[in-house]
């Protein structure tokens, strides 16, 4: 008997090669921006192993932590300098790629029905992601480490009645110091992870069920999709393989030659609690939502609200853009909302990095403005949309 | 063709988002950095020459009760504890220094050290009551001991352990740390990832003259030769990212193994997607 008849017979394997793989059909219309979920796979499965690696050396003790990664990673450990420039490299590239699949959903209308538990569990996965990036980001135990996490802990602050002791019980301390070290440790090296791998099977089993959205916004039934389709494997696949290729090469390229927007320099001085650098600022991916919270600058609650809703109101998607017409390539006017928004969110990630004094703060209450005014038009645009197509329908 | 348009507008969004984030940001932030001034001509004009043997009696009379020249056999008559004791600070041994510092800054070092440093609390004593000639002798003297070719990490044993230690490189610092914090206000930082963490610009200037990228430091203007601050920049540099060759040797390799792999699969995939339209 072979081998895969001996399997097949105890684990169905044929079948269930069929039903995830080469009878699990993607649309025809469909361009490159649909390779991104196989390529942040691809990514978290980089980021797990160099972090398996980096796990080996590590030392998550106040005391030990700057020098375990500084010295023993990057100088004594054979190689282990490319583990640490590939998962911090690639912590700041998950989120390039979970940008562009995200804004590539929203473009295409991907989140509506019958595909919004796959949005549902795709924004989860951001914000387990953002978790993860930012309790990773304090291990280093470098300047910057340090006072972002204790900047963002002290948001919590302002949450009433519980605040003050919240902020306490997530430090284990009165500020930042070793328990909020190890505390951060245990979540991004187990907690996280294993949320993250939970979520991303959840994700990827949903889209199984509804399939995979076209450019066109089209819905494929089931009668049509072999016809209308490409099996995953091997055709999608071969083309992916590609793509991944080339990101790859450009990913690497920055690992070796251009990883300086990853691993701030200053980082590179240890953390030292009684001197607060001039600038503070978090890593590129939450600068746009670090200037909504300073945008409001005459008011921090006002702020830390906005703050709160940035990070979340794209969860609701789904209920905000209700109009019948899926992609936005047919949607003119969705089109214009949606370009107005991408612009907004570079010019306060731009923002979010510069000081946030005179021209700057107004710059960025107008920027945090049009940002809430995307969410808030969509619904406007359903409308008339709507109304649009009934007029057509009736001429 | 289309997806080549979606991925120039892709690319021109990054790039846009980069140039902002980094290049931008961090000239708003920082500001452009000052040139260093090797010359030191904000100090008064000093006429030099003098002659090594009447600055060889010179300096054993009025600097070797605190430094030693060993070079030239010359013990300090202070040992490092009563230095402590009364300076906060260990003196240097003067073998090299005609070689590191540049000797009009070093005339009026030893006239007034604390106006030469532009640091006010200066440890050593202005040494006013000496001549210009004899200072000329001196410094001729130092001159004649001093070692012709310096390596930056000799340059850092000179100029910086005093103050600074290099922990990843087992240098020590010289003096004690609770003198130091006496003596500077603080515990000066380690400099085994200065390279890593401050750009070639700004440690270039700021040792020429640390006041101003930090006004109000305690650093002292060291009035290093500009040879002398390349190299020990470069040392820092070095000794801060050790595996920058085999990062790069390593990094073209595996660029041109992906390249490979970008020709493979790009085939594959013409030869799978032929028949489908």
């Amino acid at each position: 008997m072979r081998f895969i008849d001996w399997l097949d017979e105890r684990l169905a394997i044929r079948q269930l090669i069929k039903v995830m793989m080469t009878e699990y059909y993607v649309p025809k219309n469909i361009n490159f921006l649909w390779s991104f979920g196989v390529l942040i796979v691809l990514m978290l499965v980089i980021l797990i192993i160099s972090g398996v690696f980096l796990l080996m050396y590590y030392k998550p003790d106040a005391n030990l932590a700057f020098d375990s990664v500084n010295k023993t990673i990057m100088m004594d450990v054979a190689y282990g300098w490319i583990f640490r420039h590939v998962h911090a490299v690639g912590a700041s590239i998950m989120f390039l790629l979970l940008y562009v699949h995200m804004a590539r959903g929203i473009y295409y209308g991907s989140f509506k029905p019958p595909r919004e538990l796959v949005w549902l569990t795709g924004y989860v996965l951001f914000v387990l992601m953002s978790a993860t990036a930012f309790t990773g980001y304090l291990l280093p135990w470098g300047q910057m480490s340090y006072w972002a996490a204790q900047t963002i802990t002290t948001l919590f602050e302002k949450i009433p009645f519980i605040g003050p002791d919240l902020v306490i019980w997530i430090r284990g301390h009165f500020i930042v110091e070793d328990p909020t070290l190890t505390r951060f440790f245990a979540l991004h090296v187990v907690f996280l992870p294993l949320l993250l791998i939970i979520v991303t099977a959840v994700h990827l089993y949903a889209v199984r069920i509804v399939g995979s959205n076209n450019e066109d916004g089209e819905p494929i039934p089931k009668e049509e999709k072999k016809k209308k389709g490409i099996p995953f494997w091997p055709v999608f696949m071969s083309k992916e393989f590609f793509v991944m290729a080339v990101f790859l090469t450009f990913f690497f390229f920055l690992v070796f030659f251009h990883y300086e927007f990853a691993m701030d320099p200053i980082n590179f001085i240890p953390a030292d609690k009684l001197q607060t650098p001039p600038h503070i600022y978090p890593e590129w991916y939450f600068l746009a939502y670090y200037e909504v919270l300073r945008g409001f600058f005459f008011s921090q609650n006002l702020g830390l609200i906005a703050f709160v809703l940035s990070m979340f109101i794209a969860m609701f998607l789904p209920w905000l853009d209700r109009s019948p017409i899926v992609s936005g390539k047919h949607r003119p006017l969705f089109q214009i909302a949606f370009w107005i928004f991408v612009f907004d969110f570079v010019f306060l990630t731009i923002l979010g990095k510069l000081p946030p004094t005179g021209l700057y703060a107004w710059l960025g209450l107008i920027g945090s403005i049009i940002f809430f005014a995307f969410f808030f038009s969509l619904p406007i645009i359903s409308r008339i949309e709507r109304k649009q197509l009934e007029n057509g329908g009736k001429k | 063709m289309k997806e080549l348009k979606i991925l120039a507008i892709l690319a021109i969004i990054v790039i846009i988002t980069y140039l902002g984030i980094e290049p931008y940001a961090k000239h708003v932030m920082h500001g452009t950095i000052p040139p260093p001034d090797f010359s030191y001509l904000d100090l008064p004009k000093f006429k030099l020459a003098g002659d090594p043997s009447k600055g060889r009696e010179l300096f054993k009379v009025n600097c070797a009760s605190c430094h030693s020249l060993k070079a030239d056999g010359i013990e300090a008559g202070m040992d490092k504890k009563t230095a402590e004791l009364s300076f906060h600070v260990v003196p240097p041994d003067l073998s090299n220094i005609a070689a590191i510092v540049e000797e009009h800054f070093l005339a009026n070092f030893i006239r007034d050290p604390q106006n030469a440093t532009k640091n006010p609390k200066f440890a050593m004593p202005p040494m006013g009551y000496l001549t210009n000639d004899q200072i000329g002798d001196i410094i001729a003297y130092l001159k004649s001991t001093a070692k012709k070719e310096l390596t930056g990490k000799e340059i850092l044993h000179d100029a910086c352990t005093r103050c600074h230690s290099v922990k990843y490189q087992k240098i020590p610092v010289l003096t004690s740390p609770e003198h130091l914090k006496t003596y500077l206000g603080k515990i000066p930082p380690d400099l085994s990832l200065m390279g890593r963490a401050k750009e070639h610009e700004y440690l270039i200037t700021f040792i020429n003259n640390p006041q101003v990228l930090l006004p109000g430091t305690t650093m002292p203007r060291l009035g290093l030769t500009q040879e002398a601050t390349e190299k020990v920049v470069a040392y820092l540099e070095q000794i801060a990212d050790p595996h920058k060759e085999e990062r790069e040797k390593i990094g073209m390799w595996v660029l041109i193994y992906m390249l490979i792999g970008v020709f493979l699969t790009y085939a594959w995939k013409k030869k799978i997607w032929k028949n489908i339209h």
